[in-house]
């Protein structure tokens, strides 16, 4: 009996299966990976409507996350507010972000966007530093409040595990709804071939923008959730080096796949670590082993490996015909 | 007035470190339509192999360690553009491409780390002292680089207009099919290039080293405000990157006697979006 | 689905005047063309005349330097280019621009994205409504694939495609959105001739559901076949106009496309036939 596994089928397993996952795990830092990891995805998934989908290169998505981060971290240690109320303060900025960052993209493109991308990330971290009176400064935000329903407070790993997989679900859905629909489809073509999209009667400068602001709300809103988590944030961690690896959860999960987005997040937080035996020398093999990924499996490793399948299926499939067949 | 001397020509000083910068990715653009990102790491690799292996560890003279550096900096250079500039400029994303020079730039680091040691460090009598002109006293660094990095410019246009090797580096860098087809090596050529930027790259490491101590991180901000000053001067466009480097290094340099001190580096990135926005061709190039 | 038109009196498309400097090169001088209802209106001329910056300046991918275009009686001069299309007016490139990455099916429901109103934060939300609003994009991009006859081809990746097919569907993306007029821009050029015979017919039966066309060609073939009412271009004026049969009789076109030698050869067979005659 065949049935047809539908993609509700798959959320719903995956769903069950990352609830039961703590269940498993002892170690309160393997929890915190996890965390990192949901933190992470929401990141991507927003990072994906403009580089996976739209095509425009972004390096400064750690600007966005920082924005995220210091607006819902410093909205509630000057109004003494929920940090609820912080994270809807990261959304209005992430709505700004878009507008932002969406019109300069109409102007400048390819090279250029990527070094206006770097610019815009490299300004927010220097001005956050260089801002003691308002930010902290180089010293950071400390004693940001956890999230709480009245007064039952999301301190453990654990904890907070259950809230953020919430989270995950229904940013997950959303991008999922956006992607798979006929944005998703629109967004593409403005990859592909923008000048077309225009005779159709599209205005691209607002599609543009909205694929900005829609990732800017992710970044944002993960931001917030890495603030409240961390319960400390200075403006170093916001570097170059986290918007580069954001791209390469992006890539390794496969530009424009939205359930590669988990893959890549998990794979790119979570290898390192375990390449932690190699001792002094897990950094350069992890690096080398995305640099060869970019230039042998530039669909993201999920679609090398279905493709091996396919060739391995096939072979199979042709022997089993020899010998059966005539 | 005496301060705003100084501030100048130490300004000019560091805008020639930073033209120097835009020459060799702008090179390595115009071959290949990569922008390498990894561009800072070979700098510092270029510093860490004068500094830790010729003069700490062998203790041999100063000249005969800069020659020995150019040569593995320019096998290096060859090495890195046939192993993995080639593969990634013929990918269908620029995405790809800076991805991968990020990665061999994080590979670098790795390296330098692993061979050399994360603790910073710095070598003596080299560039060092101050030399007097009129009132001023200007630091001897500061007046080897700007001459150092002029003859480079020299040796480069001549190398480019008078060596049949160079004038091949403009043909592939108009077009790398008709250069092909004039019976051009493409990739040898693409090879040589990237050789002839690690050099210039060394050369970078070795200015520096007065400047800032020897460490994994040191040419970081010189490498991106380096991209800012090939924007602002004119992409792709060798005396652009000279302007523009220039321009940067005197502007972020004044810029400290009027606004705080610590909001120095802004002003390089804030020049760089604004150029972007409103005139992306820069001062010499030509408007799209 | 069009109503036919029968009328052919009122102006559909008119350019008055219009002129387009490049910095000291004139592209186009000073060109007018009316174009009535339900017509196929056929420009051709020499390279370099200066044809596909006229549909550049009608669609305003490139700003007029002066003079005015009008489309059913509106002036649309200056105009963003994506209103224009929504006035009715829908093209075709001469390099083809198509989504490789997409099946074709979904490159002609990009075509159709303005049919579809739902905002994007609605449609996360309205599953049922946006599933609904897709349902009905996906059946009329359907409906254009079976008028142009690539139905069967709807799911392969338009990459994966034949040249002339890709060419084709870019009439079928035109189309979603019910446009009075489409530009084609050199719709045969690199098209085998069973793949131009296809094209003829697939132009000239959506002719027959109502559509007009103005078309850019070079092969005369196509030219002399289907269209109405011919404009000739040369270094950016208009050297002729008129019917197919005045355009192809008319010398200063011969002139112009053939070169003068041509016509001075054949005065010279001529004297020569009289000679030997005598």
């Amino acid at each position: 009996m065949k049935i047809k596994l539908k993609p509700l089928h798959y959320a719903i397993a995956t769903l069950a299966l990352a609830a039961f996952l703590p269940f498993f795990i002892t170690n309160d830092y393997y929890m915190m990976l996890l965390n990192r990891v949901l933190i992470n995805i929401i990141v991507v998934l927003g990072l994906n409507f403009i580089t996976g989908l739209t095509g425009q290169m972004n390096l400064g998505t750690a600007g966005i996350f920082a924005l995220g981060a210091y607006s819902s971290a410093l909205f509630t240690k000057y109004t003494n507010l929920s940090p609820w109320l912080g994270l809807v303060t990261a959304i209005i900025m992430g709505v700004l972000i878009g507008r932002g960052l969406g019109y300069p993209s109409l102007r400048v493109k390819g090279v250029y966007l990527s070094l206006t991308t770097i610019g815009f990330g490299e300004v927010v971290r220097l001005l956050i530093a260089n801002t003691p009176k308002l930010t902290g400064g180089t010293q950071g935000v400390r004693n940001i409040r956890p999230y709480h329903i009245g007064s039952y407070q999301f301190q453990t790993q654990k904890e907070m595990y259950y809230l953020f997989l919430v989270f995950t679900a229904i940013a997950f859905f959303c991008a999922w709804r956006i992607a798979c629909s006929k944005w998703g489809r629109i967004f593409k073509s403005l990859r592909d071939n923008a000048e077309a999209v225009e005779m159709s009667g599209v205005d691209i400068a607002s599609c543009k923008i909205k694929a900005f602001t829609v990732a800017s709300i992710f970044g944002t809103v993960a931001g917030a959730m890495y603030a409240h988590y961390m319960g400390y944030i200075n403006p170093s961690t916001f570097n170059l080096d986290l918007s580069t690896n954001y791209v390469i959860m992006l890539m390794v999960g496969g530009l424009g796949s939205v359930t590669g987005t988990i893959f890549g997040s998990a794979v790119v937080t979570i290898l390192p670590e375990m390449l932690r035996f190699l001792g002094n020398y897990y950094q350069i093999v992890f690096c080398s082993i995305i640099l060869l990924g970019a230039i042998f499996f530039p669909d993201g490793w999920v679609s090398a490996v279905t493709v091996l399948f396919k060739k391995v299926y096939q072979r199979a499939a042709k022997g089993h015909y020899a010998e059966g067949g005539e | 007035m005496g301060t705003i001397l100084q501030l100048l020509i130490s300004g000019i000083a560091m805008g020639f470190i930073y033209a120097l910068v835009a020459i060799e990715y702008t090179l390595i653009w115009n071959s290949t339509g990569l922008l390498n990102f990894s561009h800072d790491k070979i700098i510092t690799v270029g510093a860490y192999i004068f500094a830790a292996t010729f003069i700490v560890k062998m203790n041999m003279n100063k000249p005969l360690a800069i020659v020995l550096t150019f040569m593995l900096m320019g096998i290096l250079g060859a090495v890195i553009a046939s192993g993995i500039f080639n593969p990634l400029r013929h990918m269908r994303s620029n995405i790809f491409a800076v991805m991968g020079t990020m990665m061999l730039g994080r590979i670098l680091a790795e390296a330098i780390r692993l061979i050399f040691g994360p603790v910073p460090f710095t070598i003596d009598n080299w560039l060092s002292g101050t030399i007097r002109i009129g009132t001023l006293m200007v630091t001897k660094a500061n007046v080897i680089i700007c001459v150092v990095a002029i003859l480079v410019v020299i040796a480069l246009q001549l190398f480019m207009n008078f060596t049949k090797v160079g004038k091949a580096m403009r043909c592939v860098a108009q077009n790398k099919k008709a250069a092909a087809l004039m019976g051009i090596n493409v990739a040898q050529n693409i090879c040589i290039t990237t050789a002839i930027s690690a050099i210039i790259c060394s050369v970078i490491g070795m200015l520096i080293i007065p400047l800032f101590n020897i460490s994994t991180t040191m040419a970081a901000s010189i490498g991106l405000k380096g991209f800012s000053a090939g924007v602002i001067g004119g992409f792709g466009y060798l005396p652009g990157a000279i302007l523009g480097g220039l321009f940067i290094g005197v502007v972020e340099n004044l810029a400290v006697a009027v606004l705080p001190a610590v909001y120095k580096d802004i002003v390089s990135f804030v020049l760089l979006i604004i150029f972007l926005l409103v005139r992306p061709s820069g001062f010499l190039g030509k408007k799209a | 689905m069009r109503k036919v038109v029968n009328k052919r009196m009122e102006s559909l498309l008119r350019v008055t005047e219009i002129t387009k400097k490049f910095q000291g090169l004139v592209a186009v001088d000073n060109v007018s063309i009316d174009m009535k209802e339900h017509t196929i209106h056929a420009l051709i001329g020499p390279n370099g005349a200066g044809k596909t910056t006229m549909v550049n300046l009608i669609t305003g991918v490139l700003p007029l330097t002066s003079g005015k275009v009008e489309f059913e009686g509106r002036d649309i001069t200056g105009m963003a280019t994506h209103n224009i299309a929504r006035q009715g007016i829908g093209r075709t490139f001469q390099n083809i621009k198509v989504f490789p990455t997409m099946t074709l099916l979904e490159n002609v429901m990009v075509g159709g994205h303005e049919q579809a109103p739902m905002g994007m934060v609605k449609g996360i939300f309205d599953i049922k409504g946006s599933r609904k609003e897709e349902r009905r994009l996906k059946e009329k991009a359907e409906a254009v694939l079976t008028r142009i006859g690539m139905y069967d081809l709807r799911n392969h990746l338009m990459k994966n495609l034949p040249y002339g097919r890709q060419k084709i569907s870019e009439i079928g993306r035109a189309m979603m959105n019910d446009p009075q007029l489409i530009l084609l821009d050199e719709p045969a050029a690199g098209l085998n001739p069973s793949e131009r015979a296809e094209l003829v017919e697939v132009i000239y039966k959506a002719y027959e559901d109502g559509y007009s066309f103005f078309m850019i060609e070079h092969n005369m073939d196509v030219v002399m076949k289907i269209s109405d009412y011919i404009t000739v271009l040369s270094f950016g004026r208009m050297i002729a106009e008129g019917t197919p049969g005045e355009v192809q009789s008319n010398e200063e076109v011969i002139r112009a496309y053939l070169g003068s030698r041509y016509v001075e050869q054949d005065k010279r067979r001529d004297s020569y036939v009289k000679s030997e005659w005598n």
